[in-house]
């Protein structure tokens, strides 16, 4: 257990790497997601269909295939290397987008079709609409089934130790190549994984909680 | 949008109007000119096509066939003879100019009655906050609702919510009113005062289209009463010659239909 302490500003630095993954990978995959989950919804049928054909293939592949295709296959094919790092937040920014789509779409359809026609009525266009009529309404059904998937970010970063990059994951290994120690150091580690997701729990049930307006 | 139109050409001006969902053909060249101030009824049996024709005036339909103006400017297409439809941001233009209050209220959930009115204000009119607060007080006072300004629609009543959508379609100062069965959805006791506010406003010269089966309602605030069925006007005429003396026979089977429902709902 000593030992394991002792790793600890060693387990912070893969902590914070993890962190910038998530981090990077969930504001990408939200501005994405929230952007073809609404061409999903009012887009021409092309967009409609393309973004549909994207969401059920990346369904069903599993992340780290999507990240050695990237980080293996890419560069075959470019015939240049690409960074461990970048290619890890492109594949899993490429993977979270397809679930973030999906849940912006159902949060958008989710909504009356009326509130849209009322917000023509008094002759809002249409981003105006989106704006300030749809997304507020949107956003409470929207924010329980992502904060869902964040947490699924941060949990399935851990597959970024798979191309070399020293994240909480390789930290903790790492540590235990040295001290074989395996207990202590994954106890550790699950201590943090877990801190993070219930730091975002818990956030986000306060802005769940500011978000609510009496309906009903 | 220019066309400064002489006051007695018509605000609304529908000619030779066709519409079909698929094979259902809704609209079948409708004719009607409403003028300004004028209070049209449209009256008629559900499928008659009445609630489309009101959609298709302010282009939350299109129509298929035929014309409608709104002061001279072709409301769905860029020209009523290239039939190229209108972008997204025209249609915006000339929604601005229709008023539309619909029978199942429509109002934005997650903004109170005041912000309800003062958002086509501010995002449509461009008016700063403080001048479409005043104006969103003004008329939700005029619909009675003098302490309702914070509240959200879903701690008002059903009479009380249709006031607000009323409010939030006259605030942006329409060139016509389009009321679309907007007592359907309320509770007997609370029709009443959602047509007081209607009365009112046809009182002050507002130029407005209604669908409605309150028929007492229509044959009092009507200038001009019209019988739709089947996608064509069968009858149009003043309120007491086409209420009072239906002549055709649809609209007397149409007429007495109604009455014995009514009967019906009263002794139940």
């Amino acid at each position: 257990m000593e030992l394991a302490l002792y790793s600890l500003p060693f387990l912070w630095q893969g902590t914070l790497i993890t962190l910038a993954v998530a981090a990077l990978v969930a504001v990408f995959s939200l501005v994405l997601g929230v952007l073809l989950g609404t061409l999903a919804c009012f887009g021409l049928s092309p967009f409609r269909w393309t973004i549909r054909i994207y969401c059920d293939l990346i369904r069903g592949i599993p992340a780290v295939v999507l990240i050695f295709m990237v980080y293996y296959g890419l560069p075959v094919l470019l015939s240049f290397p690409i960074n461990n790092f970048l290619a890890a937040v492109v594949a899993l920014t490429v993977f979270t987008t397809g679930q973030v789509t999906e849940i912006a779409r159902g949060a958008i359809q989710s909504i009356h079709f009326g509130q849209a026609e009322a917000g023509k009525a008094i002759g809002l266009g249409f981003w105006s609409r989106m704006i300030y009529v749809i997304f507020p309404q949107a956003v409470r059904r929207f924010l329980p089934p992502w904060v869902n998937n964040l947490t699924d970010v941060v949990k399935g970063s851990a597959l970024v130790s798979l191309v070399g990059i020293v994240d909480l994951m390789l930290a903790i290994q790492q540590v235990i190549g040295r001290v074989y120690e395996p207990m202590p150091l994954y106890i550790v580690g699950s201590i943090l994984y877990f801190l993070i997701n219930y730091g975002l729990s818990s956030a986000s049930q306060r802005l769940e909680g500011h978000f609510a307006y009496i309906r009903e | 949008m220019t066309a400064a139109t002489a006051s007695n050409d018509p605000v609304v001006r529908i000619r030779g109007v066709g519409k079909s969902f698929g094979s259902n053909r809704v609209l079948n060249g409708v004719d009607l000119d409403i003028t300004r101030g004028e209070v049209v009824t449209i009256i008629g049996p559900s499928g008659s096509g009445k609630t489309t024709l009101l959609r298709c005036v302010n282009a939350l339909e299109t129509y298929d066939e035929g014309s409608i103006t709104l002061d001279g400017v072709e409301v769905c297409y860029r020209d009523a003879n290239s039939r190229r439809h209108r972008k997204e941001r025209e249609l915006s233009a000339i929604r601005a100019e229709t008023g539309m209050v619909f029978q199942m209220f429509f109002l934005f959930p997650h903004l109170t009655a005041a912000e309800n009115v003062m958002l086509g204000l501010r995002k449509v009119r461009g008016k700063d906050k403080a001048e479409a607060r005043a104006i969103a007080e003004r008329w939700l006072t005029r619909v009675g609702l003098a302490d309702k300004f914070d509240s959200y629609p879903a701690q008002l009543s059903g009479g009380q919510q249709q006031r607000v959508g009323i409010a939030r379609a006259v605030a942006m100062e329409p060139k016509v009113l389009l009321l679309d069965e907007i007592t359907s959805a309320l509770d007997p006791e609370l029709v009443g005062e959602v047509l007081a506010v209607v009365r009112q406003l046809a009182d002050d010269g507002m130029t407005m289209i209604v669908v409605t089966h309150e028929m007492a309602f229509a044959r009092e605030v009507s200038d001009l009463v019209v019988f739709m069925d089947g996608g064509r006007i069968i009858v149009e005429g003043r309120p007491d010659e086409v209420l009072q003396n239906p002549s055709h026979e649809r609209l007397k089977t149409f007429l007495s239909r109604l009455d014995s429902t009514r009967t019906r709902e009263r002794a139940s």
